[in-house]
């Protein structure tokens, strides 16, 4: 039998954090790909420490809902599940960790979607720029190199006129890229999990942003949900789950 | 403590061990078993009933037939406030849940009390492992680093106030250390705590910067920061409760039974 673990951070304040996981884990049950398919959280229940006993399967995959590679894929996860490396062996289960998810090759794809269903049946005229907000910290110096990733697969494909990125606690700080950049239509997309205080309160505040749609000086600025909410990432987290059924390698 | 309990085989099947160990348990008890908040019982012609323990006897339930239905049930409480903790005692009611197998009866209750059915069951075959407090907290990183330089009275008293049948229905199985019991009611049910869960570790945290606090004249300032919240909170004829997990906040009821425990004897004390 195989199992799917998807890791989210979850909240002691409040459902936004979970919610994502919980719905990811619904649409992928019901592909039948894997026979159980099981949430745990950092902060909520069941914790991450007691979630591989209530699964039945041998083979087990972890999945990561977090975007970038840092202190929790890297050091709280590996922990507290017990693992030691991609592929760990715990009594009669082998656990596959799989990466974080916004470096997988799928991500730009999501966000794509995520913009379609933002601007789909809007008429737009002149330049067109999409912005990708990450967090960026002082923790964990990968999460913003995941938005430049992101930025850089999606320029590639030459949809728009203009691809940036803009963060919250670093530089280059997003009030100044979505002042400064110079296109007529700005979207703005949050590679962010789940819905929470900052995508709701913060960003919105900070940038005068008065709906999903606010027009300002000469530009009109089009605010997306986080990208961790949109359905199609359960069909990124089963992706890499899938991807660590290569790795052979036991440690 | 855990080295007084046989380890378990490595090569069991836990979560199916479980999961037969508990429908059996069910099966025996025609009238119903309570765990936590919950009674369930064999439903006829096959399969099981939950319901809330108040609600044991109730007509006009919304009746469910799917077990993740018990997801939304364990979400929020009866005044719509998000449940950071499901083996809190304030599950709401109106609700029934019927499934037509063991599998459905364990995946509702996994959302109900998640993992409650596995400790339950390594914990009656003498096998659940344990993890000290001391132990858990040498795991610790980042913010929660400092829980390791909790006094052992510190702990005592976060364990009152944060785990007591009061405010959670589990089971608190864990020590201090080794050598250092906690000196607590452990609780009434069947739900095992094995291991200080990430609540009781944020709490452990605000009872630690408690501790880190100075007096002054009598009393520390996040004491004297209670104290006028709770009175002007009072004198607006209504005290609104902070949300559960919120430590940082005056008026959150497990804060507040640390100060009945602290700083209520220092003022009665001082009176
Ligand atoms: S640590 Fe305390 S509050 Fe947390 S589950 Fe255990 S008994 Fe309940």
């Amino acid at each position: 039998m195989r199992a799917l673990v998807i890791v989210g951070h979850g909240s002691h304040l409040n459902e936004d954090s979970s919610l994502p996981v919980y719905e990811h884990a619904g649409r992928i049950r019901e592909t039948g790909e894997f026979d159980e398919v099981v949430e745990c959280f950092w902060k909520e229940e069941p914790s991450m420490r007691h979630v591989l006993d209530t699964v039945e399967s041998e083979e087990v995959y972890v999945v990561p809902a977090f975007i970038s590679e840092g202190y929790f894929t890297q050091q709280v996860i590996p922990r507290e599940l017990g693992l030691r490396g991609p592929v760990s062996r715990k009594g009669m289960k082998t656990v596959r960790y799989a990466g974080p998810l916004g470096n997988f090759e799928g991500m730009p794809d999501v966000i794509l979607e995520r913009t379609d269903d933002l601007m789909r049946a809007r008429e737009v005229s002149g330049r067109t720029a999409l912005v990708l907000l990450g967090h960026g910290t002082d923790l964990n110096k990968n999460s913003g190199g995941v938005v430049y990733l992101n930025a850089g697969r999606i320029r590639e494909r030459g949809i728009y006129d203009l691809v940036e990125v803009g963060f919250l606690d670093q530089t280059p700080e997003i009030g100044r890229v979505v002042d400064g950049v110079e296109a007529e239509n700005v979207i703005l997309i949050p590679l962010f999990i789940a819905e929470g205080w900052h995508t709701r309160e913060t960003i919105p505040e900070d940038l005068g942003l008065t709906g999903g749609v606010t027009v300002r000086d000469e530009k009109t600025i089009y605010y997306g949900a986080p990208v961790g909410t949109h359905p199609s990432m359960a069909n990124l987290i089963a992706a890499r789950a899938r991807e660590t059924m290569m790795e052979q390698h036991l440690v | 403590m855990s080295e007084a309990r046989s380890r378990r085989p490595e090569f069991e099947n836990v979560a199916a061990g479980s999961r037969e160990a508990f429908a059996a348990w069910v099966d025996g008890a025609p009238d119903g078993r309570v765990f936590g908040q919950v009674i369930t019982r064999p439903a006829k012609p096959f399969g099981y009933s939950l319901r809330h323990t108040d609600d044991a006897r109730a007509a006009g339930l919304r009746v469910s037939e799917d077990p993740r239905a018990a997801r939304e049930i364990a979400k929020l409480t009866e005044g719509g406030d998000y449940r950071p903790l499901k083996s809190s005692p304030n599950l709401r009611r109106g609700w029934e849940i019927r499934v037509a197998d063991a599998r459905g009866l364990v995946t509702a209750m996994n959302y109900l009390y998640p993992a409650g059915v596995v400790h339950w069951y390594l914990n009656r075959e003498g096998r659940l492992d344990l993890t000290s407090f001391r132990e858990n907290a040498a795991r610790q990183s980042g913010i929660y680093k400092r829980v390791q330089r909790l006094s052992d009275e510190g702990v005592q008293g976060a364990v009152l106030a944060c785990c007591e049948d009061a405010v959670c229905l589990k089971k608190t199985l864990w020590d201090i250390d080794e050598d250092t019991p906690l000196e607590v009611d452990r609780g009434e049910g069947e739900i095992p705590c094995p291991e200080p869960c990430s609540i009781f570790v944020s709490f452990a945290r605000r009872v630690r910067l408690f501790e880190r606090e100075k007096d002054v004249d009598g009393l520390s300032p996040s004491e004297r920061e209670d104290l006028s919240a709770l009175i002007e909170a009072a004198a607006t004829g209504e005290v609104g409760f902070a949300r559960e997990a919120e430590f940082e906040q005056p008026l959150n009821e497990r804060r507040m039974r640390y100060r009945r425990l602290t700083l209520v004897p220092k003022l009665r004390r001082n009176g």
